[in-house]
């Protein structure tokens, strides 16, 4: 056991892939509602062979969103509490996406709501070519008790 | 709108929306986010919340559409915000930004904008977003 | 000289806003927002690195360095930070313990000022039903950019029963929030130690922008 983070997260974990998958290939159907429900109006993502908006990557987000080894007990009252997305390649119907996630962060603070603990995950998406398509820092809140 | 015009301090026109909750569902189903306090009200009000609320990810590309409609030839290359309230269907939401850097780099430019969306005139969420645009005849299908 | 004495860069985790982004932004909006200097308070840190002069030349706007802590009384500003002070309390503690850091920061030379009173669980206000005042407070922040509706307001009562001086802050996280609260001194301020000199010597007043501007 390594050095301790907040709720007795062990550093170790830090950048330790625990999470990775393969998704099936994007269809041309799947762009278009997903454009369609957010009310888009760009002409490239209602083509018969789109190019995906890009938050569509936001979609594809593994099998799970924190190591195994983290806290049940944390997660039971946590919030999605921000995103921070780089994208690259634009995702296209065809794509196959390949994502991996790492535990990236782990900080504590006060707020509003008394203490809380911030868990951070970055997951890193390719596609079937290996161009990365998009690297997301996704921030969960722990707040209450379980923060404590 | 011409690169060369955007400067500092420029608003971005905003985005106006009133979302029902079936709107929210048919997001909620096409980007893969089952969460059920994005899909009923019922669910929502015994997690707490005062009803459906919309996931984050739709208030984030809610966002990104404002930046599209606004530069539909620019390429989106960072997006981040901080979720600091619920936003929840049946209300107006506005999304609104300013131009906040303007950096070329030969025969591109990016921008930097900060992003707010507000409900019922409190910020529920704030961002910033870097965009790229590349001259007109370079400019590749975007995404 | 009016002064913007709460604001995060990048350095706190939770900001997205460059300092030369911010610098761009006031040289922008100069004929709204009569700023003439800054005050990085980064979260639970002192950045003792970075040297600013160079932009502090380029834009003709002061940037002075303080913090931003977490006590057991709510978040407090610390201006006028030196080796002591860091020697004395770690900062990244969001549980120092507030007398002994208003007690002790005023020893070595600076000053500690509550910030955002009217704020749940971090501000003065709501730790003040439960426990004691702090001896040593000379002011607090009237004015937080960042507050929402009815917590500025708290801070008046606060005011009035405690005699505190009033200063005000942009608590900006974004470029485009800097400078829309701020305060006014009737002096100009030459560096971090005649900053705390200032606060210490009263006559300045919290100023609020917000309605000059139409975004935020």
């Amino acid at each position: 056991m390594s050095e301790a983070l907040p709720l007795g997260i062990d550093a170790a974990l830090l950048g330790v892939e625990f999470d990775s998958s393969v998704s099936p290939p994007v269809t041309a159907q799947e762009i278009h509602e997903y454009a369609a429900s957010l009310g888009e109006s760009h002409p490239v993502y209602f083509a018969p062979e789109p190019v995906a908006p890009p938050t569509f990557c936001m979609k594809f987000r593994g099998n799970r969103f924190s190591p195994p080894a983290l806290p049940r007990r944390a997660f039971a009252r946590s919030f999605d509490a921000g995103k921070d997305i780089q994208f690259g390649a634009p995702i296209r119907a065809g794509d196959v996406i390949h994502t991996s996630n790492v535990l990236h962060e782990v900080y504590e603070k006060t707020g509003r709501s008394g203490a809380m603990v911030f868990i951070v995950s970055r997951l890193r998406m390719k596609n079937q070519r290996g161009e990365m398509v998009a690297v997301i820092d996704s921030r969960f809140l722990i707040r209450g008790e379980a923060a404590t | 709108m011409s690169v060369e015009r955007i400067d500092i301090g420029d608003e971005i026109p905003p985005l106006e929306v009133v979302l029902s909750g079936d709107d929210v569902r048919r997001y909620a189903i096409a980007a893969n986010m089952p969460g059920q306090r994005f899909h009923s009200d019922e669910v929502a009000r015994k997690e707490g919340l005062p009803g459906q609320i919309l996931p984050g990810n739709m208030s984030m590309a809610l966002l990104s559409r404002m930046l599209n409609e606004w530069l539909p030839q620019a390429r989106l290359e960072k997006l981040g915000v901080t979720f600091r309230g619920i936003v929840r269907p049946a209300a107006p939401i506005v999304c609104s930004g300013f131009v906040t850097d303007r950096r070329p780099h030969g025969e591109w430019v990016e921008i930097d904008c900060d992003l707010i969306l507000e409900q019922a005139g409190e910020r529920r969420i704030t961002g910033v977003a870097v965009l790229r645009l590349d001259p007109p005849a370079a400019t590749a299908p975007r995404g | 000289m009016i002064l913007d004495l709460h604001v995060h860069s990048k350095k706190s985790e939770d900001s997205r806003a460059t300092v030369v982004g911010y610098l761009q932004w006031l040289l922008k909006k100069k004929g709204v927002l009569p700023i003439d200097g800054l005050v990085l308070t980064e979260h639970r840190q002192f950045d003792a690195d970075s040297d600013y002069r160079r932009l502090e030349d380029e834009y003709g706007i002061r940037i002075f360095k303080g913090s931003e802590v977490e006590t057991d009384y709510g978040h407090v500003l610390v201006y006028g930070v030196n080796q002591p002070m860091l020697e004395r309390f770690d900062f990244s503690n969001v549980r120092l313990p507030a007398q002994e850091l208003i007690t002790d920061v005023e020893e070595f030379g600076g000053i500690a000022v509550p910030c955002h009173p009217g704020r749940p669980t971090v501000g003065l206000c709501e730790h003040y039903q439960t426990k004691p005042p702090l001896e040593g407070v000379r002011a607090v922040e009237l004015l937080n950019g960042g507050s929402r509706k009815g917590e500025n307001e708290r801070v008046e009562e606060l005011l009035r029963r405690h005699g505190y001086g009033a200063i005000g802050g942009s608590d900006s996280h974004l470029v485009s929030f800097i400078g829309i609260c701020a305060t006014e001194f009737p002096r100009e301020v030459s560096d971090e130690e005649d900053l705390v000199r200032a606060l210490r010597e009263g006559g300045y007043r919290a100023v609020d922008f917000r309605d000059r501007l139409k975004g935020p």
